[in-house]
């Protein structure tokens, strides 16, 4: 391959395709692992999933290695089904727009607390607070539906004691609101450490010069937030919020084990649970696959238009 | 093999007839299987058993004895283990012969993962000795595809010290005295939740929807048609929900319990008495033996009988399509349902076996609670409907959902069925 000459037109300048090569081949090389390994775990299950979804697939059709395309007929069941317009679809967005503000307000106000403390001491609260996340969401929830377990939890004794409650007279699991509210203590619990560090991480490599030169021009703390640290800070805010925002609209573990969460309770299902109880639960394959892929376009969406507002293109 | 590998091709029909006639001939050579230097898969669900290693052990050992052949067994878990056998259903990695739950067996046999066992039952004469509502769970279309192993049942459970000081000490002979029976209780102690009405448990309320003649769906011919909208079926649910939220003797917080929440409860003495398994008592006795002392049983009351259908769950052996010994393992299914192992499995867990005459053995020879569970099985032993399509309605947790909503005054009872009933339907018509 090497000695075919490019008799057409031989130029010096120009490298031959060989050489071409040999200088391109490194990188490829380079990243040919990670994106081996990313085409194996990461694309070739979205291309299964995106297929699934326009099948009918159930447990019969596994078996005996049967496919039946339905093309679009899950996509139109689930778009034109009620169930996804009142109580999915504002569920999972909902509770994700308030877990996603209130996990950034808290990780950004830990921060800025952590980052005035000396240096034992802000190792000694990261660490209290990585613990925190760092307890699997499963036993977490777990927790959360013990201290908030209306008949003999932490909290309704608290609340009975004080005389706002009366013993066994409601059960809060029932009641969307009090469900997922309970539902985004203790997603926020567990997704703030994450963000706090990041953010400490970030606020540490501001230049402390920028903060003297606005002090010096009379800028308040409020002030020296949102005209200092704000602006320099764009990128990691923006990471920071796709990433939880990601977190929070996929969230299933939380829901799905809180009393009545299983789906056993229609009103406080998610996309996550839903997805979740007509594949597993079912044993609709495809069906789950096309929920599985509107939650995926949908964080998609969210993602380019966080981007686009936040981020100029020379800042990523 | 050859006839099995079609199985898996062709349509249940057609599977059915192969099936059948390789295991017609197959078994013609009788009982005297030579099984040298084969060797045969089991799979059993981890957690039923707490001697499992021991009964495996001697199992191992008998089978070796009686055919020679090696048996190789894995504990799998409970959680998860649907999924598990769905993947492995269409591949070579599937066991010969699997511990599978009563109500996933026609799932399983209509997806033509399992292989049917009727005739080698019948030529075997086992065919008439298992608990019959346990071998119905195994017949799909006329063919039956596992053998029962054992079973448990739901009756109620109560606190005998909480009850005696309330007067109460007899089997409630109908609804009206079972519901006389949790008002004495509340009355003596405003404080105890008499008779919790669990909602996320759905095996509370077939008994009442049974227990007042309705079903919860109906077969006729292939299709089947949901009937927990009819009229009796509706008076159960309205009454079984009524005992919360018109006679408030239950708890709020029981409308998102399940079984294991009820009994917790119960465990700490906060609850008269509730619907439990028939292996709860032996759970108890281990973990207070003291509160074992004090329990009593009686069986879930129909309308106007002592005794209300009640669903009789557990697990069958069945073969699986892509075993390449189906004698062998037709005589373990055989070494494992009846006889010492089916009697010692069923002693050693706390169920009942699925043989009836190891039934009646525990029935005669046991003590006072285990007397009133066996009396439930044996005369109200009943099964949820025996279609493919029921995994789903599970699945859809239909019954929870109606309980919820009926439970949390969302909707009356009537309207609510109609709602299940919808569902139901749209999943058997689909």
């Amino acid at each position: 391959m090497s000695t075919a000459p490019s008799t057409a037109a031989p130029s010096v300048r120009r490298p031959s395709r060989a050489a071409r090569l040999r200088r391109a081949l490194p990188p490829w090389l380079l990243l040919a692992p990670a994106l081996i390994t990313l085409g194996v775990l990461l694309l070739w299950p979205m291309i299964r999933v995106a297929d699934l979804s326009l099948q009918k697939f159930r447990l019969r059709h596994l078996l005996r290695g049967e496919r039946e395309y339905i093309v679009l007929e899950n996509y139109q069941k689930i778009l034109t089904d009620d169930h996804l317009w009142l109580t999915v679809l504002p569920n999972t967005i909902g509770f994700a727009a308030v877990c996603v503000a209130a996990t950034m307000l808290v990780g950004t106000v830990v921060a800025l607390f952590l980052n005035t403390l000396s240096t034992p001491w802000r190792i000694i609260c990261t660490t209290a607070i990585m613990v925190a996340w760092a307890v699997p969401a499963l036993t977490g929830t777990y927790i959360f539906v013990w201290l908030f377990d209306p008949h003999s939890g932490f909290v309704a004794g608290v609340l009975e004691w004080l005389g706002l409650l009366e013993a066994d007279t409601v059960n809060w699991w029932n009641n969307r609101w009090a469900f997922y509210g309970i539902a985004a203590l203790n997603v926020v619990y567990h997704g703030f450490p994450f963000i706090a560090v990041t953010i400490l991480a970030g606020l540490m490599t501001v230049p402390k010069e920028l903060y003297e030169a606005a002090r010096v021009d009379g800028a308040g703390a409020w002030r020296r937030f949102a005209s200092v640290t704000v602006p320099t800070m764009r990128p990691i805010f923006a990471v920071c919020l796709i990433l939880s925002t990601i977190w929070d609209f996929k969230v299933f573990t939380q829901i799905y084990l809180m009393p009545g969460g299983d789906g056993s309770n229609r009103s406080v299902m998610n996309l996550g649970v839903w997805s979740y109880t007509e594949a597993a639960g079912q044993g609709h394959y495809g069906m789950g696959a096309a929920i599985a892929v509107l939650l995926t376009a949908l964080l998609l969406v969210i993602s380019v238009v966080y981007l686009r507002t936040l981020l100029k293109e020379d800042d990523l | 093999m050859i006839a099995r590998r079609t199985v898996l091709a062709g349509g249940a029909a057609s599977a059915a007839a192969l099936g059948l006639a390789a295991c017609g001939s197959d078994s013609s050579k009788g009982s005297g299987t030579d099984g040298k230097g084969k060797t045969l898969t089991l799979w059993i669900m981890e957690g039923t058993n707490p001697s499992t290693d021991a009964y495996i052990a001697d199992l191992k050992k008998k089978f070796k004895e009686a055919t020679q052949a090696d048996l190789t067994v894995e504990v799998q878990p409970w959680d998860g283990a649907h999924d598990k056998f769905v993947n492995v259903m269409g591949g070579d990695s599937a066991p010969d012969v699997a511990e599978v739950g009563t109500t996933w067996t026609p799932e399983f046999a209509d997806a033509g993962g399992l292989d049917p066992i009727g005739d080698e039952l019948e030529e075997a004469g086992l065919s008439g000795k298992y608990v019959k509502a346990l071998k119905e769970s195994a017949t799909l279309e006329g063919e039956v595809f596992g053998a029962p192993w054992y079973a448990g049942v739901r009756s109620i459970l109560a606190n005998k010290d909480l009850l005696s000081a309330a007067g109460v000490d007899k089997q409630p002979g109908n609804w009206q005295e079972l519901l006389d029976a949790a008002q004495a209780l509340k009355k003596k102690d405003p404080s105890t939740i008499p008779f919790p009405i669990s909602g996320g448990s759905p095996f509370g309320l077939l008994p009442f929807i049974w227990g007042a003649g309705g079903e919860i769906a109906k077969q006729s011919g292939d299709t089947w048609k949901a009937a927990i909208a009819d009229s009796p079926a509706v008076e159960g649910v309205t009454w079984y929900t009524d005992i919360a939220l018109k006679h408030k003797l239950s708890t709020p917080a029981a409308s998102t319990w399940k079984e294991t929440d009820a009994l917790a409860a119960f465990q700490k003495g906060d609850v008269g008495m509730f619907i439990t398994g028939s292996w709860v008592p032996a759970t108890i006795k281990e973990k207070s033996p003291e509160l074992y002392d004090k329990l009593m049983a009686f069986t879930i009351p129909a309308k106007d009988s002592e005794v209300a259908p009640s669903f009789l769950g557990g697990s069958h052996l069945c073969r699986f399509t892509g075993t390449k010994e189906p004698e062998l393992a037709f005589e373990l299914i055989k070494l494992m349902t009846t006889g010492e192992f089916a009697a010692n499995w069923a002693k050693q867990t706390n169920f009942f076996p699925g043989e009836q005459s190891a039934l009646d053995e525990v029935v005669t020879s046991g003590d006072d609670l285990t007397a009133v569970f066996a009396k439930q099985m044996t005369e109200g032993g009943k099964s949820v409907p025996v279609t493919p399509l029921w995994g789903q309605v599970e699945g859809k947790k239909t019954i929870p959902n109606l309980l919820n909503t009926v439970l949390t005054g969302g909707k009356d009872a009537a309207t609510a069925c109609q709602d299940a009933a919808k569902e139901m339907d749209q999943i058997f018509d689909d």
